[in-house]
C-alpha cells in the first residue's frame, strides 16, 4: 500500500505540471476564491469590531450594573448604593479594564429660548475617561475637572437647538429624591461632538453635584464597565453577579441588541460569500479536471491494463485534485494573510467615513487575521474542492482498459 | 527445445467466443477458439485485419471476458474472475506490449519499467535495480532517465518489452508491437524478444501480419474470421 501511495504521489505531482496553463487557472480560481473569503472575513470582523467598539466606547461600555428595575424604568427610585467593597474588588480586578459609576436622571434643560428633555449624567471625569470616548470628543472648551465640578458639558447639536453657547448659563430641572422638582443653573464648560443621538440625549456634570441636587447622598444609578477582551465578557459578568447578587448585571449584547444583531449578521455574510465562492470554484474544478481526465483516457486504460485497480485510479485523480486545490488554497491563504497583516496597522475608510460614523463605525478599520478561523475556512474549501473532484475521478476509474486502449487521441 | 504437449499448458483456451454488440447488431469477433500455449512457446498470431487477434489477446490477458468458453492461465480459470482479481492476475502473471501508447508520459523509461514493480510492492532500491537490469537487457540502459517523448518509437517499444518482462510473468502478450516501426527497428525488436524468450523461457504470444516477424517465430498460428485456421510448430 505504501509503495502504491508513493507511486500515486509521484504520478499526481508530475501530472499537475503536465498542462501548466490549466493547472494555473484552476489554482488561481481557488486562490482568488479563498483570498476573497478570508480577506472579506477579516474586513467584516474589523468593521463589526470597529462599529461595536465605537458604539460601546461612547457610553455603554462592555456591560452595566443597575438596581433591579432600572432598565425598565430609569427613574431615581430605581437607584442603587455606591459599590460595596466586594463589588469594587471585582470591578478593580482582571478581566475588567475600567469602570465608572454614574448618576443618570431624566431631566429638562432650559436656555433663554428653549426647553428640551434629556438625561442628566453625573460622572467622575477621571474614571469616565477610562471607559468612554466622550471626554476625548470635546471640540470647544473643556471636559469636567472632577466629581464636584458644577459646570456642564453639552453636545454640539443640542447647543445649536438651545441657541446658546460656551460660557453661557443653562437651567436643568429634575425630580429629586423627596419628590420635589430640583433646579440648578450650570455654566456650559465644554461642547462635545459625537453622533446626534448622544449629542441631543445627554448632559454631563460632576457626580457629587448631581447627588447634592437630587438629595441622594452617595447613591448612584449605574456602573458601566469595560472588558478589553470581548471573549472574557461572559466570565466578567458571572463574577460580577456573584459579587452583587442583588443587582442587575448585563453585558452589552443585552443592553444594545442592535449592535449584537449587527455583529452576528457580519458573520453570516461571510458564510454566504463562502457559499458563492464554493459554487464558482466547484464549476471551475469539475470543468478542468473532467477535461484533464478525458485527455488521459488512454493512460488510465494503460495503467489498468498493467494491473492498477480502479480504486487506485480514483485515488490518483483525487490526489491530483487535492494537490491542485491545495496549491490554490495555500496561495490564497498566504496572500490574504499577507494583505491582512499589511493592513493591520489600520485602514482609513476615507470617503466612507461619514457614513461609517453615522452607523456607529469609526474612521479606521484594524483588520486582524484570525488564524484559527482562516485555517478552518481554508480546510473547508480544500475538502469541498477535493469532494467535487470525486466526480471526474470516478469517470477516470470507470475507464474500460480495452476501449481506452483503442481510444483515438 | 521442442514444446512438450504433455506438460500442462501456460494458456488453455476452450471454445472461446466473443460477440460485440454494436447498436442492434451482433458482431462476432471470435467464433470458437481452442488453443494451448506451452511454457517457452514463442508464437506468432497472424491474420487479416479484423480477424480477431487483438480480441483473442485481450481474452487471454484478462482484459476482457469471452461471451462463452473458458481461458485458463497457468491452470487458473480467468473468465470467472472479478475485474479486481483480473487486474491482480495481469499484474502478477502477464506482461503486455501494445501497438502504441505503452508508456506513461510523465515517467522516465526507468520509472515506466519500475511502475509495475511498484504496484507489486517491491521496495525502491530493488525495483530501481531490477528496472535498470531490464533496460540493459533490451539495450537502452543509457536512456533510462528519458521520458517517452524523448525516445524513438523503437526505443519506446523496447522500454515496453523491458516492462513486460521485469515482473517475470508467465506469458508476454504483444499486440502488433512492430506495427509502428521501420523494418530495422522491427527486426531488432523481434530479435530481442526471441533472445529473451530463449534466455528466460518466458512464453510469448505476438500478434503480427509482418512477414519478418512471422519468419522468426517457432510456432505460427493463423486466425481468420475469429477461428484458428492453422497452427504450425517449426
Ligand atoms: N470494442 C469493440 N466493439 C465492437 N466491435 C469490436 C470491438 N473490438 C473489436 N471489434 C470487432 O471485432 C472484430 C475483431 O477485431 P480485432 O480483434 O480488433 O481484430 P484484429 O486485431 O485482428 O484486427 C472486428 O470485426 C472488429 O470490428
Ligand atoms: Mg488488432
Amino acid at each position: 500500500m505504501n509503495a502504491a501511495w508513493s507511486l500515486l504521489m509521484a504520478l499526481a505531482w508530475r501530472n499537475l505540471w503536465r498542462n501548466p496553463r490549466r493547472a494555473a487557472i484552476t489554482a488561481i480560481v481557488v486562490a482568488a476564491g479563498l483570498f476573497s473569503v478570508l480577506t472579506l472575513d477579516a474586513m467584516m470582523q474589523a468593521w463589526a469590531q470597529s462599529s461595536r467598539d465605537a458604539t460601546l466606547e461612547l457610553l455603554t461600555g462592555s456591560g452595566q450594573i443597575h438596581a433591579q428595575g432600572w432598565l425598565d424604568d430609569p427613574v431615581l427610585d430605581h437607584r442603587m448604593p455606591a459599590p460595596s467593597p466586594e463589588l469594587s474588588a471585582t470591578l478593580n480586578a482582571a478581566p475588567i479594564g475600567g469602570w465608572a459609576s454614574r448618576v443618570t436622571v431624566p431631566a429638562v434643560i432650559q436656555s433663554e429660548y428653549k426647553t428640551l428633555p434629556l438625561s442628566l449624567m453625573g460622572v467622575d471625569p477621571a474614571s469616565e475617561a477610562r471607559i468612554s470616548t466622550i471626554p476625548d470628543m470635546v471640540v470647544e472648551g473643556s471636559y469636567l475637572t472632577g466629581p464636584d465640578d458644577g459646570e456642564i458639558v453639552l453636545g454640539r447639536h443640542l447647543l445649536e437647538r438651545l441657541r446658546t453657547q460656551l460660557g453661557r448659563r443653562v437651567i436643568v430641572m429634575a425630580q429629586a429624591a423627596d419628590g420635589t422638582l430640583a433646579q440648578r443653573g450650570f455654566v456650559v464648560a465644554g461642547v462635545f461632538a459625537g453622533n446626534t443621538a448622544i449629542e441631543d440625549g445627554y448632559a454631563f456634570t460632576g457626580q457629587r453635584t448631581v447627588q447634592q441636587m437630587l438629595g441622594i447622598g452617595s447613591d448612584i444609578s449605574e456602573i458601566a464597565f469595560r472588558v478589553p477582551d470581548n471573549g472574557q465578557l461572559g466570565a466578567a459578568v458571572t463574577s460580577l453577579k456573584a459579587a452583587a447578587p442583588e443587582l442587575d448585571v448585563k453585558p452589552w449584547t443585552a443592553l444594545s441588541p442592535m449592535a449584537a444583531a449587527m455583529d452576528s449578521a457580519m458573520g453570516s455574510y461571510v458564510w454566504i460569500w463562502l457559499g458563492i465562492v464554493f459554487v464558482l470554484m466547484a464549476i471551475g474544478i469539475v470543468n478542468t479536471q473532467l477535461m484533464a481526465v478525458f485527455e488521459r483516457v488512454r493512460e488510465f486504460g494503460l495503467l489498468m491494463a498493467l494491473g492498477m485497480k480502479p480504486r487506485l485510479i480514483l485515488a490518483l485523480v483525487c490526489v491530483e485534485s487535492a494537490l491542485l486545490v491545495g496549491l490554490g488554497v495555500a496561495v490564497g491563504f498566504v496572500a490574504s494573510a499577507a494583505l491582512t497583516w499589511g493592513l493591520s496597522g489600520g485602514v482609513d475608510l476615507g470617503g466612507l467615513a461619514q457614513g461609517a460614523e453615522y452607523f456607529g463605525g469609526s474612521r479606521m478599520l484594524y483588520p486582524h487575521f484570525d488564524m484559527a478561523l482562516s485555517l478552518r475556512e481554508a480546510a473547508l474549501i480544500w475538502a469541498l474542492g477535493v469532494l467535487v473532484a470525486l466526480w471526474p475521478a470516478a469517470r477516470a476509474a470507470r475507464a474500460n482498459p480495452v476501449e481506452a486502449m483503442s481510444h483515438e487521441t | 527445445m521442442k514444446p512438450d504437449t504433455q506438460v500442462s499448458p501456460i494458456v488453455r483456451c476452450r471454445g472461446v467466443t466473443k460477440v460485440y454488440r454494436v447498436g442492434a447488431v451482433d458482431v462476432p469477433a471470435l467464433s470458437g477458439i481452442d488453443l494451448d500455449l506451452a511454457p517457452g512457446d514463442f508464437a506468432t498470431l497472424a491474420g487479416p485485419s479484423g480477424s480477431g487477434k487483438t480480441t483473442l489477446l485481450n481474452m487471454i490477458g484478462g482484459l476482457d471476458r469471452p461471451t462463452s468458453g473458458t481461458v485458463e492461465i497457468d491452470g487458473q480459470e480467468v473468465t470467472a474472475l472479478s475485474s479486481g482479481a483480473r487486474a491482480a492476475l495481469r499484474l502478477h502473471r502477464i506482461g503486455f506490449v501494445f501497438q502504441a501508447y505503452n508508456l506513461v508520459p510523465v515517467l522516465s523509461a526507468l520509472e515506466n519499467v519500475a511502475l509495475t514493480l511498484q504496484l507489486l510492492g517491491v521496495g525502491p532500491a530493488e525495483r530501481a535495480e531490477r528496472a535498470r537490469v531490464a533496460l540493459d537487457e533490451v539495450g537502452i540502459g543509457a536512456l533510462a532517465d528519458r521520458r517517452p517523448a524523448y525516445l524513438s518509437g523503437g526505443q519506446q517499444q523496447r522500454v515496453a518489452v523491458a516492462r513486460a518482462l521485469v515482473t517475470r510473468p508467465v506469458i508476454v502478450l504483444a499486440d502488433e508491437p512492430t506495427a509502428n516501426l521501420d523494418s530495422t527497428n522491427a527486426d531488432g525488436l523481434i530479435g530481442l524478444m526471441s533472445d529473451l524468450n530463449r534466455a528466460s523461457g518466458t512464453t510469448f504470444l505476438i500478434s503480427s501480419h509482418d512477414a519478418r516477424v512471422i519468419d522468426r517465430s517457432r510456432r505460427h498460428i493463423e486466425v481468420v474470421d475469429g477461428k484458428v485456421v492453422s497452427d504450425d510448430r517449426r
